[in-house]
Order: structure tokens, then C-alpha cells, then sequence
């Protein structure tokens, strides 16, 4: 029997492909020699895991990816089914992963952001200071901003669509939540001083921007 | 040993020149020593609003350049003691010299004068990257216009990136009736976006025109305009001056009108 254990590696995921022929006892075998030649070539990072081939009861499988971490230095984040579209559908799920891992952590920045600074975040980020116009916060996360919000703020970049911006002075130019852009009015106002804190968040491809209230704070989720 | 300050704003034609022409006037009435240094190299006219520009003989780039000896180029005012002008360089451009070259330029002029003051080119590139070297004070010139706050707000971070050691803001050309009527913006707002210290609001005044165009400063004349310069002179100096009151010079008649009106 020729090559009984493949693994093929793509940008975001691994996919190991076990010949029908093989027992599950005879598949870690092979799997694991199969690691261990090629950790090297894998090198680090976090992927997605998906089987081929040999029918793997859910327990198999973990105990495989076991394998793969334990004669690795790769980091399983999670176990997908193996469908045609595979490729697609490990990275959207590496990134969903991914990403709510980053967004339920944070950062704090201190300073305020002025015209032409930019700052961009993996996780979650809480501003302390205002955010100027012209001025730009990028998290793939949530941005919570303990001051004036009068520049950009990017959430969800990455494709985290329940992320939220949150400001305690709402007056920004542009809001993204994922892929969806909401830009302010473009009747000239005075800037309001008598602000009440506001929350922007994305819901049926639309940005609403509301008061902080138990309500507004109730529907955020978090994963 | 004296301080260097610089006066820029990022935007152009906000009164950076005329500023540094009347606060270095200012100090110097006040008995400091001051020199005032153009580094706009190759659009100079501090020389014009100083009416100095006939005295030229050596600039800035031959300081730098070693061709003449510092005290060759100062140009002594025409009327105001302890105050020198190093002109700028025309037929040059802002690459003739280097943020290095500047710094120790102004560290010797320290070492003789109370106060340097860097009159800095609009923009943020080169010119001033320069100007900035030197100075551990900066004094933001903005007009009361979105774009130049703007404007303003990219050259505090900038000064902040470079670790500016102190910066001020000085409100230009307000208007006090626009004001009044919410059409423009006021020194408070400009402050409430920019966040830095107020160190001086200079009114629109016509005075001002006429005398940058016969290149005499105004500053400690009887206009608004002499006065809120002369002002910011001695908030420079630390000392507590009060806020000139420019929205109620009319007359005796609207000032009684305004107090009948608080009464009501």
C-alpha cells in the first residue's frame, strides 16, 4: 500500500486523507510517523482539521488531532467535516474561531488619536482618550472608546458581524462593522456637547447606532 | 538659556509668520532677547512682515552650510532693541539643511538669547521636520475653521510623536460677532476638539493687514489685535493675564444694554 496516510496543507487548514483500507489502530500509527516527518515542514501556527477517506467516528478524530498537537508544534484550533467546498469552509471556520478567541480578549490604548493616526487591534480594544477625525481604530473585535468618537472606527474586521463600537460621545465619521460601512449625515451639525453615551452595532445588514441602555447592553453577543 | 519655540500649523496662511513676527517683537519690548528664525527655506517672508527684507546679505543655509559666522547673518531689528531676524534662504530649497543641522544651530543660539523662535513652513515634511528640532516649545497657530483644526489636530500628534515638550494653542483671526451668532467656531470649541492649553485668541482685525504689509508689527498697539499678541508675550513669559473680553467693545451704550439685559 502506497502513501495509506496523506496530509495536504492548505492556507488555513490541514486536511489528512486515511486510506479506507487502513484500521483506526494502523491510521494513528501512520498518522503519527506521518507528523513527525513533516513537523518540521508544517512549522508553527493554528489551523483547522479535517479527515478524508476512512469513515472516523467523532472520538477518532479528536484522538487524532491529539496526535497531530502532541508530535507538533501546530495548534488544532478545531475539527471540520470534510465536504468538497472543504477549503472554503476550514478557513471560514479557522477564522470564526479565530476571531471570537481575539475578540473576547482586549487591549486598553491610552492617548488620543489624532488626525492621520491609525491603530489596529486583533483583539478587542478599549480607547482611553478620543478618537479625532481623521483618525482611525481597526480591531477584529469590539471597540469600546472612553471619550469622544469623531474619526473611523472598524469592528469585526475579519468578518465578526456582532461586534459592536461603543463611544462615549458618538460623533464618527465612518463606523464598519465586518463588511458593512455607515457613514454620518452629511448636514452639517455643531458638535454636540450634551452627549449620551451611544453603541453601534450591526443587525440585518444594517448599522444602528443607539443609546447605552440594559436593552442595548442585553442583546450583545459575545461569541 | 534660552527657549526655542516653534510656531507652526500644518495648514497654510493661518498666520504662523505674522504670529512669530509679532510675539518675537512682543518679548523683546519686554525686554527679553530674541532671535527669530525664518526656516522656510525658498518662500521666505518673515524678512517682509519684519520690514527687513532690503537688509539681507547671508541666511540660514549659509549659516548651515559654514559660509558666514551665526552673528553675520542675525539682521538687528530697525526698532526694537535685542531683537534679530535670520532670514531664510530664497534660491535654496528645504533639503539645504537637515533636522540635525538645525538643532545645534538653535542649542548656539541658546547659549545668547532668551528666546528663539522658529517661524515653521505649512506642511509636514521637511521643512517642518526642521523646524521642530530645535524647539521644546510649540505654539499651534490654527484659524477657527474645520480644516484648519484638522489640520492643527495632525500636527499635535505629530509633536507628540516627536516628544514636544510643551504645546499651545493660539486661536487666530476669531470673529467675535460670527461667534455670537454660532456661524463660526470658538476658541472653546477649537480647544474642546484639540485638547491642549489656550495660550492666546487673536481677533480678525483689518490693523493687522495694514501693518504685516508695511512690515511693522502691531503687537502692543492699541488695536485688539496689538493687545492679544501683546498677551500672549507674557503668558509665554508665565505670567497670568487675563482674557481680553472681545465680544463686548462696542460702547458704553451696549454695555448698559447688556447689563439691563443680564438684570432681565
Amino acid at each position: 500500500m502506497k502513501n495509506p496516510v496523506r496530509i495536504k496543507g492548505t492556507t488555513s487548514g490541514l486536511i489528512i486523507v486515511i486510506d479506507e483500507g487502513l484500521t483506526f489502530d494502523e491510521a494513528k500509527k501512520e498518522v503519527k510517523e506521518k507528523i513527525i516527518t513533516s513537523a518540521a515542514f508544517f512549522g508553527k501556527g493554528s489551523f483547522a482539521l479535517a479527515f478524508e477517506g476512512k469513515e472516523l467516528t467523532d472520538a477518532e478524530k479528536y484522538e487524532l488531532a491529539d496526535i497531530v498537537t502532541e508530535n507538533s508544534e501546530l495548534n488544532i484550533v478545531c475539527i471540520t467535516e470534510s465536504r468538497p467546498e472543504i477549503e472554503a469552509h476550514m478557513k471560514k471556520a479557522l477564522n470564526d474561531k479565530l476571531s471570537a478567541m481575539e475578540a473576547n480578549t482586549g487591549t486598553f490604548y491610552k492617548g488620543t488619536l489624532r488626525n492621520g493616526q491609525a491603530i489596529e487591534f486583533e483583539s478587542s480594544v478599549v480607547v482611553l482618550g478620543d478618537v479625532n477625525a481623521g483618525a482611525q481604530v481597526v480591531s477584529k473585535g469590539n471597540i469600546i472608546i472612553l471619550g469622544a468618537l469623531y474619526g473611523n472606527a472598524f469592528a469585526g474586521v475579519g468578518g465578526r458581524m456582532n461586534s459592536f463600537v461603543a463611544a462615549l460621545n458618538m460623533n464618527p465619521a465612518q463606523i464598519r462593522i465586518g463588511d458593512i460601512i455607515a457613514r454620518s449625515s452629511d448636514s452639517i451639525k455643531k458638535p454636540d456637547k450634551t452627549v449620551e453615551p451611544k453603541i453601534a452595532f450591526c443587525e440585518d445588514g444594517n448599522i444602528y447606532i443607539e443609546d447605552i441602555s440594559l436593552d442595548s447592553l442585553n442583546d450583545i453577543k459575545l461569541d | 538659556m534660552g527657549e526655542v519655540i516653534v510656531i507652526t500649523s500644518g495648514k497654510g496662511g493661518v498666520g504662523k509668520t505674522t504670529t512669530t513676527a509679532n510675539i518675537g517683537t512682543g518679548l523683546a519690548k519686554l525686554g527679553k532677547s530674541v532671535v527669530l528664525i525664518d526656516t522656510d527655506i525658498g518662500l521666505r517672508n518673515l524678512d517682509v512682515v519684519m520690514g527687513l527684507e532690503n537688509r539681507i546679505v547671508y541666511n540660514l543655509v549659509d549659516v548651515i552650510e559654514g559660509t558666514c559666522r551665526i552673528n553675520q547673518a542675525l539682521i538687528k531689528d530697525k526698532r526694537t532693541p535685542n531683537l534679530y531676524l535670520l532670514p531664510s534662504a530664497q534660491t535654496k530649497d528645504k533639503t539645504a539643511v537637515s533636522p540635525e543641522q538645525m538643532k545645534k544651530l538653535a542649542d548656539e543660539l541658546r547659549e545668547n538669547f532668551d528666546y528663539i523662535l522658529m517661524d515653521c513652513p505649512a506642511g509636514i515634511e521637511q521643512g517642518f521636520k526642521n523646524a521642530i528640532a530645535g524647539a521644546t516649545r510649540a505654539l499651534i497657530v490654527t484659524t477657527p475653521e474645520m480644516s484648519a483644526v484638522r489640520d492643527a489636530d495632525r500636527i499635535i500628534g505629530l509633536l507628540e510623536a516627536a516628544e514636544m515638550e510643551k504645546t499651545e494653542l493660539i486661536v487666530n483671526r476669531i470673529r467675535p460677532d460670527m461667534v455670537k451668532r454660532e456661524e463660526m467656531l470658538s476658541s472653546e470649541d477649537v480647544v474642546d476638539v484639540l485638547r491642549i492649553d489656550l495660550i492666546g485668541v487673536v481677533p480678525d482685525d483689518e490693523n493687522i493687514v495694514i501693518s504685516t504689509n508695511k512690515g511693522e508689527p502691531l503687537v502692543g498697539s492699541d488695536t485688539m489685535a496689538g493687545k492679544a499678541y501683546l498677551n500672549i508675550c507674557k503668558r509665554i513669559m508665565g505670567e497670568e493675564v487675563p482674557w481680553l473680553d472681545l465680544y463686548h467693545k462696542d460702547g458704553i451704550m451696549s454695555k448698559f444694554a447688556s447689563i439691563f439685559k443680564k438684570k432681565n
